[in-house]
């Protein structure tokens, strides 16, 4: 089944074109260490996903770019063309002459409505070349003006228009030291909005991609374009084609469906987190070997410790002893140490999977008493290695890890609110103080769920 | 000797040359049937046991299995099969208790074999779900599935309070997998749409013009080919493979022998035909296989039936049989009493402080449970035992008998609104060009507009119900002034 891409604003833009090319780097790989039967089936799976298929051999990205400067858009589709192997469809896009300043109320109350028809039928085209349809995949940054508002506006248009389908919103979480004065505000209405109309949220952190290519990738001047690479890596490594169940050899048909169906059906708990390991620089991955034990104990220790990557995590976390509440359960103001999943989802693609052993995931002390390991805790095991990593493990990830963020960005737009800061430029084009008072409703109550596990 | 045998029972006569014949066709009406030396060893209780396992799966597993599940592991299958028994309501315990490696317990499955049997028309059931189905057949009305009850859904008592999140995760789960469904059922009909539209021209029926998906598939595979597949489309379809059925221009001779009639007719059939599917065989060859497939189907759907039939007619005997063998089992062991809990060692030190420990942490579990005990009385005091007890269960039957009641109602006015003689069952889906006149055919249109009346009912009465709840919550939020209801995001 496929997957339709909307690429938003200047953000959703870039990394849409960093995942495709991914996703299409890999699946023409040679180093998969599988059969050569296995790796077509693995080729085709991810082409009927991903891409369509054209006469002349070229496939075309099954994706609407939509940006209100032309800017960004001509640079992504020319460096798809160019590359050869893969392009944007040549009427995929949508943009205007000029761009109309960081503003979130703008895009989403005058900019939305009034292009709404042209973006939706070209979503419409790129459906209707779909043999079957599994779901959306939307890009977009949260903290943006114009591509955040347009972005909530066209996440609800597709929620009226194709209620049956599925939706996931990839929401990259702003710098905490942004430069944006309103993106508190920004964020808090992005969320709010895409909570009622999306099925599941996957953030990924600016702040903590930016440390992985300090750290890991040991890049020294980093650009957007490596942040988005790595983030283009953990999107393919939770993508790509996976086998339905041991010992099977068929791929899932619906990835988009089996992941939230097992990840996200609670309608107050929505927000999902990535962390993929191992991750480090092409030169330094020739030299370093990795065993399955070694990459799930850390692996767990992240998850358990809210770490974002393999380095510097704290291992003095541990799990709460049975029958007693996790050292965490405290009022709002105390530290959150322990991590409390609802469920996780662990996928393993590479060599020896079959022997990986999960054991250290299905303690019950990891989750929230009201759901047991059985339900809460999915693997899904592929032979086939991803993108020149022998061994890979992804973990996506309904639990605690985005509520202190959340906490403080709530705080701080409440902060602004109160004193009724730059309020004006979101009541000029019709965002009202009771929308982001439902805003905030809504955001403290998800907190509160998230706090409560 | 002549009088011993006149005492002698005459259908115990008759049954014994009689039992093993009807076994035999019992196994032969069912799918993976075992041989009838196995049901009598296993009366014994000798080690027989995974065959039968492996049969209950077959009959307890869902139909779409076939492939995919016969590749199952053997302790895979007995975890299916005992819990598949348990949510039928399946009473011996013994079952449950078999080991997983599935070596033991033949005489147990013997017994949830007849229990089975005995529940209902198994046989017949499972012949008309392997019928074999020429056609693309949908129903075009729901009285079959309203009519069946289903599966009997056990009615299991919560052990204690149920977290209202997991409720709310599960009712989560089942609209997602639900509009996975829909999902499916979209590419379902695009893969139809397409067939019948490369296919046309291709069928000898003039009147259906074009191939349904098992024809298709009889004749792209002729070895192969699955059991009544008439709904088993989106398996093992290729999505690209209705592009190879695309009727081609006339055929050139290539100059290949046939591989069946080894004439020198083979054509290069012209790439996108139907006859590529059949690269070395001619086109009259090509056919016949495809005819000579379906009429093996027939054969063995055949002998199925009879089988059916032979077992109906010497049943009694069987019935009979299972008394022995019920019989022959041990009475069942009273329910396992709670197991002894294993007590760690404690080293004598340390027992002192322990002993201390655990008298505090009693006397704090005695204060603690007085004081839930008089919260809670008092909040059940107040909130009228909601959710429990006697009223709430009279509550809830009243509650479900409206609601029959006004289902019936709706379905009585769509009967009304259909007008006479409407057509139900299954149909043959067909895709035709001219505006032929109706006779027995039914239109899509009609059926389309017929199921968005009834949807509208529905929906209008799932609005009406809705107001009302909101109104019943509008009100009991007033009664309680200073407090403030947040309602949960809309789902």
């Amino acid at each position: 089944m496929s997957i339709v891409t909307v690429q938003l604003g200047q953000c959703g833009n870039q990394i849409g074109f960093e995942v495709f090319d991914t996703l299409f780097s890999d699946s023409h790989s040679s180093q998969g260490l599988c059969s050569k039967r296995e790796n077509e089936a693995y080729r085709a799976s991810c082409k009927e996903r991903f891409f369509n298929e054209e006469e002349n051999g070229v496939p075309i990205a099954r994706a609407v770019l939509v940006d209100m400067e032309p800017k960004v858009i001509n640079q992504t589709l020319s460096k798809a063309a160019q590359s050869g192997r893969w392009k944007y469809g040549q009427h995929a896009y949508f943009c205007q002459k000029q761009g109309s300043g960081n503003n979130w109320a703008y895009g989403y109350s005058v900019h939305g409505p009034r292009h709404e028809e042209s973006i939706m039928n070209l979503i419409q085209k790129e459906v209707e070349k779909c043999d079957s349809l599994s779901g959306f995949f939307i890009i977009m940054s949260m903290a943006g003006g114009t591509g955040s508002g347009i972005g909530a506006f066209v996440t609800q248009n597709l929620q009226d228009q194709y209620a049956h389908s599925l939706k996931m919103n990839q929401i990259i979480w702003p710098y905490g030291t942004g430069e944006v004065i309103v993106q508190n505000y920004n964020s808090i209405l992005t969320l709010s909005h895409l909570y009622r109309s999306s099925d599941a949220l996957l953030v990924h952190e600016n702040d903590a991609v930016h440390k992985i290519c300090a750290k890991l990738m040991n890049i020294k001047q980093i650009s957007f374009s490596d942040i988005n690479q790595v983030l283009a890596h953990q999107l393919g490594s939770v993508f790509q084609p996976v086998y339905c169940a041991e010992g099977s050899f068929h791929y899932r048909r619906n990835p988009l469906g089996d992941l939230m169906e097992n990840l996200v059906p609670h309608p107050e708990f929505k927000m999902l987190g990535v962390r993929n390991i191992p991750q480090m620089s092409e030169n330094s991955l020739a030299y370093s070997t990795f065993t399955w034990a070694g990459l799930l104990k850390h692996l767990r220790q992240m998850l358990i410790s809210h770490a974002k990557m393999e380095e510097g995590i704290d291992w003095q976390v541990r799990p709460p002893l049975s029958g007693l509440p996790p050292l965490g359960k405290m009022p709002l103001n105390k530290e959150l140490h322990f991590n409390t999943s609802i469920a996780n989802l662990v996928i393993l693609r590479g060599k020896d999977v079959q022997s990986a052993d999960l054991e250290g995931f299905k303690d019950p002390a990891l989750y929230t008493s009201w759901l047991h390991p059985i339900h809460a805790l999915n693997v899904w095991k592929t032979q086939r290695a991803f993108s020149k990593y022998e061994k890979s493990a992804s973990l996506v990830s309904n639990s605690q890890f985005l509520v202190k963020p959340l906490d403080m960005i709530v705080g701080k737009a409440w902060n602004m609110f109160a004193s009724k800061a730059y309020l004006h430029q979101y009541t000029k084009f019709g965002i009202e103080e009771e929308d982001f008072l439902d805003s905030f409703t809504l955001l403290e109550q998800v907190v509160a769920s998230y706090y409560n596990l | 000797m002549g009088r011993r045998r006149r005492l002698v029972d005459p259908a115990a006569e008759a049954g014994a040359g009689a039992l093993p014949k009807v076994i035999a066709a019992l196994s032969r009406s069912l799918p993976a049937g075992p041989s009838p030396e196995i049901f009598r060893r296993a009366k014994f209780d000798r080690p027989e046991a995974p065959a039968l396992w492996q049969l209950l799966f077959r009959l307890l597993s869902p139909r779409s299995a076939d492939g995919a599940s016969a590749s199952l592991a053997l302790e895979a299958q007995v975890c299916l099969v005992k819990s598949a028994l348990r949510s039928q309501g399946y009473p011996r315990l013994v079952l449950a208790q078999l080991p997983e490696d599935g070596s033991r317990g033949s005489r147990e499955l013997l017994l949830a074999l007849s229990w089975l049997l005995a529940r209902g028309p198994l046989p017949e059931q499972l012949l008309a779900q392997a019928h074999v189905q020429l056609g693309d057949e949908i129903p075009v009305c729901e009285c079959e599935a309203l009519a069946s009850p289903g599966p009997r859904v056990p009615h299991v008592e919560a052990e204690g309070p149920v977290d209202i999140r997991c409720v709310q995760w599960l009712m989560g789960r089942l609209r997602f997998r639900w509009r996975c469904l829909i999902a499916s059922q979209q590419e379902q009909c695009t893969l139809l749409s397409k067939i019948h539209l490369y296919t046309r021209g291709c069928h000898s029926d003039q009147r259906l013009g074009h191939l349904s998906v098992a024809e298709t598939e009889m004749l792209r595979d002729p070895e192969g080919g699955q059991q009544g597949c008439g709904g088993g489309v989106g398996q093992s379809l290729d999505l690209a493979y209705p592009k190879s059925l695309h009727s081609g221009q006339v055929p050139e001779a290539s100059g290949m022998m046939c591989g069946w009639c080894a004439c020198g007719w083979v054509s290069a059939h012209p790439p996108g035909s139907l006859l590529e599917m059949q690269p070395s065989l001619c086109t009259s060859c090509a056919l016949g296989c495809f005819a000579f497939q379906l009429l093996r189907r027939l054969e063995r759907e055949n002998t199925g039936l009879e089988a059916a039939l032979e077992w109906r007619r010497g049943e009694l005997v069987f019935w009979r049989w299972m008394d022995t063998v019920l019989g022959a089992c041990p009475p069942e062991a009273p329910a396992a009493a709670t197991q002894p809990t294993f007590l760690p060692r404690i080293a004598e030190r340390g027992l002192g402080r322990l002993e201390l420990a655990a008298r505090e942490l009693r006397a704090l579990q005695e204060e603690l449970c007085e004081a839930t005990g008089r919260r809670r009385a008092a909040w059940e005091a107040r909130v009228g035992g909601q959710g429990r007890g006697p009223q709430w269960s009279s509550a809830r039957q009243a509650l479900q008998k409206a609601v029959e009641q006004e289902l019936a109602a709706l379905r009585w006015a769509w009967e009304q609104d259909r007008g006479p003689a409407r057509p139900h069952g299954p149909h043959r889906l067909v895709r035709c060009e001219d505006e032929a006149p109706g006779g027995q055919h039914l239109r899509a249109a009609e059926v389309i507009q017929a199921l968005r009346s009834q949807e509208a009912c529905l929906e209008a009465a799932l609005r009406r119900l809705q107001g009302q709840c909101r109104q019943e919550l509008a009100r009991l939020a007033g009664a309680l002034p200073g407090l403030i209801w947040i309602l949960p995001p809309r789902c």
